[in-house]
């Protein structure tokens, strides 16, 4: 996880009346000192039953800003990559996002799928969010369930992969929240960048806050996160090891590719797996169903999966996108995160961690992962 | 328009026939969808297994071509001419190896049939999907960019310059000559270096078809053999740029010297008369050898091998030189004494070891050596050394001459950059193969001569500028042209969704990036259909004609029927 | 009367027995239904070979993993079938499937089509949950009694065409009490009766009680009124269409699980549909705020137009909804209303031409002036 340098001015909000407000109003004020001109942050819809981004330019618009919704209906990474694809945001805007949107985001940058000049990237300690499916049960129960767990560092209620996430609290934007290990009635605000310290700088905040309470704090909860990740992904290995197992966990497998469509770093405009290159003709159909006995039709559906695997796993940020929108509830959220851990550590590579990295996939080093080179016996 | 594929399978004399029973292979294609003819023939490589073939064409009224025969690399090339000839698009034809691939890898029969059976069927399906392919043709610029005054930039100029062909010589300093400028006398003659520069200054001055550019650098080279586009920039003045477009490209840059300061056991850059052999060179030719204080030297010490562990490599040139040098001082310095440290002697060629003989002497000691460190010992240096049986030993003298190791230009990476080409050994420019191609690069077009290939004296920089004259005069011929690659990628526009991934794989700098459409673009000229976009492209957008996924994809689902 | 089959087996054992008679005779060289893939007991549609396989088939089975008329599309789309094949279908599958010929998306040469009167099937969140098995006898009592189940697909419990259209053999089901010791295939054309002739059963001369399944008939449709009464004011308006659509997340899984969406890159995630940042300056300039990612309900408002007119109601759509949408009676009611004004009912006639594609001089003449 990142530790921000001590250079990097950190400060201390308080917090009158309760963290949101307190939050609304830091963005109105930036909106006010000119240190931003739009915002993007979340806010329940019309109906009240789900929670949105929205991009706001009208700062009274702003009070209806929810910054930590109870679930993560669009991951952010793929919100933000809709609205600079194309090209930059002329104003700036301070957008708020959890940490691993704002993973996401980053990894999106360095694939050309979003452009981050004259954004400002602001996370927040994340307790994690809930499934979608089960929030909707009964929205305003769970959204005070949601809030006591918060309060409360209680996560069973939480997406399987937050309950196992040691990046909570990992800084790779601008801007972080620290709402932990700070005193009541307060939250951090900490610094990743240039960007973060001028924004410090131009709200005219007290500057260089000491923020050691908040670094320990997230240390012991994310060894804690740590130790469990490498349980569950043992588990899981053992659970799911060999193609025939990895199979049987994909048996209820609809082919919808829905996970596919939500995850923020699958960019691709026509899915290879989607495209011509696998509609065969019926006469190989029937072969392949007479070599067999008989095939599952459509055939390949772990070729889909692993197939995405493949593209896409040095970038996997863990948010469990895909496991909440899938309608079999095959655990794949928990899958793709026990790839991810082993194929971006055989690079020591954290995807989004710093916009500075390169995706390991196209950086070539001339000596590298020498421990798999045949030895010549 | 239903196709009418011909299949023809080829006997080669008894390499296939006997190995391969081809009637069987006939029966087993003859009834498959669009084969319109099946037919054996003795030997379809002759010039009447070429007739007949063009015969067979125009007769059927074939549209595409099948052959079971030799491998590709043999007579895929004569075949597709078969085709043309005949009318058909040479890139409606497809060859089945039946021989390296069958007949020559085993001695049961029965496996080589079956298998034949399989590749000419799979050649057949996978023929149907062929599509034809136009062939390029480009006009090609006989002009030529030196980059690089040296020597070795100097003879490929003057070699090459015609009123056919102009040649631009690009040289960063003020004057052309490179190092010969500091040398009074070259070896083994040693004549005078000055005269060399003078007569090929006068040379190049008279030859109207060499544009000279003092001062100035490459900025920036796009384009293929036959086609590039270069700018250069002045760096002095008012930093002009300007545009033009040559052929091909001689890299020339030559060298440099190895920082003795990284060796620190020297005294470098620390104590006194401590100097490179280019400071010395310097020195002599401005007339006076002598110490910081102005006296003149009584002994010499010259160390060889300076930074040749660090750099891996032998430079060539210095115990030749160190030798020159003992002769400049023999001749200035009455009573000199020069000892010559070193660690092997280097003094291959016709000449060389006479003038080694020659300069042997009274007062001139040669030392093999090894761990040597240079000290303040009072007003004078000592050298001490371990010598050839390990004992230790120390020397004193009143100047040290370093011979440090030849490295590339500062410039190096920068050039290669540009050009597209590797660095290999030491950081000079890679060759496209050692023995087999040691003056091409990987990019086609860009050649290198000189000590920009790696340490070499006068004699072989001007033998690698006459080959790399010898390379342009018969592959740049004005008027010719240039056919490039036609098998290249091409990169669909809608699905190309700009992550630039493929950019990043192409070796050949022949993918660019659209700001406006955000998608990636194969400019088909420079590609040249290796095939790394395709296989790294997470959509699939990208796809290299005549192997297209579905050409492959239909060939594959035959062969493992 | 129609010709058909009574066989003395149980439907489901009879009918695997018939398809493994086929594959056996070589009088169809594969089968498509629905299968028991692994040792979990996992169903999915499958393409069999081998009669043996056929021990797993469970063609009946009251789930629709995928709608199997863009699976025939799929195996069909690039070459018609070349060997005899035949296919346990619903009847909604088959309509979709006709509707995607239509469009060049596939084709039935050589394709025998088997189907039943459907009893609807159950939800993905009951198959995610395990709890099929435990529902069947109570989903089988319901078909033989002509009941229908709360926890079925809403589209399922609304649907009135669940006779099918173009089946070759449809199996009688739907108020037949005696399925478990026998099984009744009325046999509608030619290549149906064909494939029967060797086996052991009693031709008799039979239609599908009609008494009965106009009965359920009307119970579907009541159920379909409700629903469609239920969901007209979350549709009638903008301010309504954000309240039922607001909790979309953009996932366009309706689009692709939809057996008739069958372009290969949508139009809304084309090129054509990104905002450009001056699209996002006009939108905050104007209104001030503007919920990103853009486009929610255009996208279903664009998907209904372009499908609407061959919409089969299946109901795939809804139950692969993460957020719970009402899509399927959303489709359904917007679909039956577009497709009464050609008095149009989707992948029932091979030989109809798509009405929104097709030129009639005289058309809708009640909406002149």
């Amino acid at each position: 996880m990142s530790q921000p340098e001590e250079k990097n001015k950190s400060t201390v909000i308080s917090v009158k009346k309760d963290l949101n407000t307190a939050i609304i109003d830091f963005l109105k004020e930036g909106i006010d000192k000119q240190v931003f001109d739009d915002v993007i942050i979340p806010m329940r819809v019309p109906a009240k039953d789900s929670f949105a981004y929205v991009l706001v330019r009208n700062k009274s618009i702003l009070n209806d800003g929810f910054f930590l919704p109870p679930v993560m209906p669009v991951q952010g990474g793929r919100m933000v990559s809709s609205v600079t694809r194309l090209g930059k945001k002329d104003k700036k805007t301070a957008i708020i996002m959890r940490p691993c949107e704002t993973r996401a985001t980053i990894e999106l940058a360095k694939l050309g799928q979003t452009n981050l000049d004259n954004l400002i990237l602001i996370s927040m300690d994340c307790p994690g969010v809930m499934p979608i499916s089960d929030f909707l049960k009964d929205t305003n129960k769970q959204l005070k369930n949601f809030e006591d767990s918060a309060n409360n560092l209680d996560d069973k209620i939480m997406r399987p992969v937050c309950q196992i996430c040691d990046k909570s609290s990992m800084i790779s934007g601008d801007l972080h929240i620290g709402t932990l290990g700070a005193k009541k009635g307060s939250f951090y605000l900490i610094s990743n960048s240039e960007k973060g310290n001028e924004l410090i700088e131009k709200m005219g905040l007290k500057q260089n806050e000491n923020i050691n309470s908040w670094k320990e704090k997230v240390k012991k909860i994310s060894e804690e996160k740590k130790k469990k990740r490498i349980n569950k992904n043992k588990e899981l290995k053992k659970k799911i090891g060999g193609l025939d197992n990895l199979t049987d966990a994909f048996g209820k497998c609809i082919n919808c590719h829905n996970c596919m469509s939500v995850c923020p770093v699958c960019f691709c405009r026509l899915c290879y797996f989607e495209s011509d290159k696998v509609k065969q003709p019926s006469d190989d159909y029937l072969s392949r169903a007479k070599s067999k006995g008989s095939i599952r039709f459509l055939p390949d559906t772990m070729l889909f999966h692993i197939g995405r695997m493949e593209h896409m796993s040095l970038s996997c940020v863990s948010c469990g996108a895909c496991e909440d929108v899938c309608p079999v509830d095959i655990p794949i959220a928990q899958i793709f995160t026990m790839i991810a851990d082993e194929t971006q550590g055989l690079f020591d590579y954290v995807s989004g961690r710093s916009l500075d990295e390169p995706i390991p996939f196209v950086a070539y080093k001339e000596e590298e992962l020498t421990d798999m080179e045949d030895s010549n016996d | 328009m239903e196709s009418k594929i011909g299949v023809y399978i080829c006997e080669c004399g008894p390499n296939i026939s006997e190995k391969v029973d081809i009637d069987k292979v006939i029966d087993a294609v003859k009834d498959l969808e669009g084969v319109a003819v099946v037919e054996r023939y003795k030997l379809l490589c002759s010039e009447d297994g070429k007739k007949f073939l063009v015969e067979q064409i125009k007769k059927h009224g074939l549209t595409h071509l099948v052959i079971a025969a030799c491998s590709p690399r043999d007579h895929e090339k004569t075949f597709r001419e078969v085709c043309e000839n005949a009318g058909i698009n040479p890139f409606l034809f497809q060859l089945a190896n039946i021989r390296e691939q069958c007949a020559w890898i085993t001695d049961d029969k029965d496996e080589a049939t079956k298998k034949s059976i399989r590749l000419t069927k799979a050649a057949i399906r996978r023929v149907r999907y062929h599509t034809s392919l136009e062939k390029k043709e480009i006009e090609g610029n006989p002009d030529v960019l030196v980059i690089g005054g040296g020597i070795a930039g100097i003879e490929t100029s003057l070699q090459l310059a015609s009123p056919v062909r102009k040649v631009y010589l690009v040289e960063k300093t003020s004057s052309l000559g490179g190092l010969i400028n500091t040398f009074e006398k070259i070896y083994p003659n040693m004549e005078l270096g000055s005269d060399l520069i003078k007569q090929k200054n006068l040379e190049i001055e008279k030859n109207e078809n060499i544009k000279v550019f003092t001062e100035t650098e490459v900025e920036k080279v796009v384009g293929f053999l036959g086609n590039f586009e270069v700018t250069v920039k002045k760096t002095s003045q008012d930093n002009s740029s300007q545009d033009f477009n040559v052929g091909a490209i001689v890299l020339a840059t030559g060298s440099r010297l190895f920082d003795p300061k990284l060796t620190p056991q020297y005294g470098y850059g620390k104590l006194d008369n401590v100097i490179t052999s280019l400071e010395f060179e310097k020195m002599n030719l401005s007339g006076k050898i002598s110490l910081k204080n102005g006296k003149s030297p009584a002994t010499i010490a010259i160390i060889n091998c300076v930074g040749r562990d660090k750099k891996g490599y032998c430079s060539e040139i210095c115990c030749m030189y160190s030798l020159k040098f003992i002769r400049y001082l023999k001749e200035k310095i009455s009573n000199i004494k020069v000892t010559n440290f070193y660690s092997d002697l280097c003094i291959p060629g016709k000449r060389q070891q006479k003038f080694y003989e020659e300069t042997k002497g009274k007062n001139i000691d040669f030392v093999r050596s090894k761990d040597i460190e240079v000290n303040k010992k009072a007003d004078k240096l000592e050298i001490k050394y371990k010598d050839e049986n390990g004992s230790k030993k120390n020397l004193s003298a009143d100047m040290v001459i370093l011979a440090p190791a030849v490295e590339p230009t500062i410039d190096a990476s920068k050039i290669a950059e540009i050009t597209s080409i590797s660095q290999g050994n030491g950081g000079f420019f890679a060759e496209e193969h050692e023995k087999l191609a040691p003056i091409s690069t990987s990019t086609e077009g860009v050649y290198i001569a000189g000590c920009a290939h790696g340490p070499k004296n006068i004699f072989d920089s001007i033998t690698q500028a006459e080959a790399a004259s010898g390379k342009i005069l018969t592959s740049l011929i004005p008027g010719r042209k240039i056919e490039p690659e036609i098998k290249v990628s091409h990169i669909s526009e809608s699905l190309c969704i700009g992550c630039k991934t493929c950019l990043t794989v192409c070796s050949y700098g022949a993918i660019s990036f659209d700001e406006a459409k955000k998608i990636s673009v194969v400019n088909e000229v420079i590609c040249r259909g290796c095939g790394n976009c395709v296989a790294a492209c997470p959509s699939g957008a990208a796809n290299i004609k005549h192997f297209t996924f579905n050409q492959l994809y239909q060939e594959i689902m035959e062969a493992i029927q | 009367m129609t010709k058909a089959l009574v066989i003395n087996n149980n439907y489901e054992k009879g009918l695997i027995d018939f398809l493994k008679n086929l594959l056996e005779n070589g009088k169809v060289k594969g089968v498509f239904s629905l299968k028991k893939i692994n040792k979990e007991g996992d169903v999915t549609f499958s393409l069999i070979s081998k009669p043996e396989d056929l021990d797993d088939a469970v063609p009946f089975y009251p789930i629709m993993p995928v709608n199997a008329g863009s699976l025939m599309s799929r195996f069909t789309m690039k070459q018609p079938a070349t060997e005899s094949i035949i296919a346990v279908l619903k009847p909604c599958e088959i309509r979709a499937f006709v509707e995607l010929i239509k469009r060049e998306q596939g084709s039935l040469e050589n394709i025998t089509i088997l189907s039943f009167t459907c009893g609807g099937v159950y939800t993905h969140r009951m198959v995610a949950d395990d709890l099929i098995t435990k529902n069947l006898s109570k989903y089988w009592d319901a078909v033989k009694s002509e009941k229908i189940l709360d926890d079925l697909r809403p589209a399922c419990r609304s649907c009135d065409e669940f006779i099918p259209y173009n089946s070759d053999i449809t199996v009688d089901l739907i108020g037949n009490k005696d399925i478990d010791k026998q099984l009744t295939m009325i046999l509608n054309t030619e290549k149906g009766g064909n494939l029967v002739k060797d086996i052991k059963g009693k031709n008799v001369e039979k239609n599908l009680n009609d008494k009965k399944l106009e009965n359920f008939k009307d119970k579907r449709e009541k159920e379909k009124k409700k629903l469609f009464d239920e969901i007209d004011p979350k549709i009638k308006g903008l301010d309504n269409l954000i309240d039922t659509f607001g909790k979309c997340i953009s996932c366009h899984a309706c689009g692709r699980v939809c057996p008739i969406c069958y372009c290969t890159v949508c139009e809304f995630e084309s090129p054509d549909a990104e905002y450009k940042p001056s699209n996002f300056e006009t939108e905050l300039n104007k209104r001030g705020a503007l919920r990103v990612p853009p486009g929610t309900i255009y996208f279903h408002l664009g998907r209904l137009d372009h499908i609407a007119i061959s919409c089969v109601g299946c109901g795939a759509c809804e139950d692969v909804c993460p957020v719970d949408i009402p899509l399927s009676i959303i489709f359904k009611k917007i679909g039956e209303s577009v497709q009464k004004m050609f008095d149009y009912v989707p992948g029932k006639n091979t030989d109809e031409e798509l009405p929104l594609s097709t030129f009639e001089k005289e058309e809708l003449v009640e909406y002149e002036e």
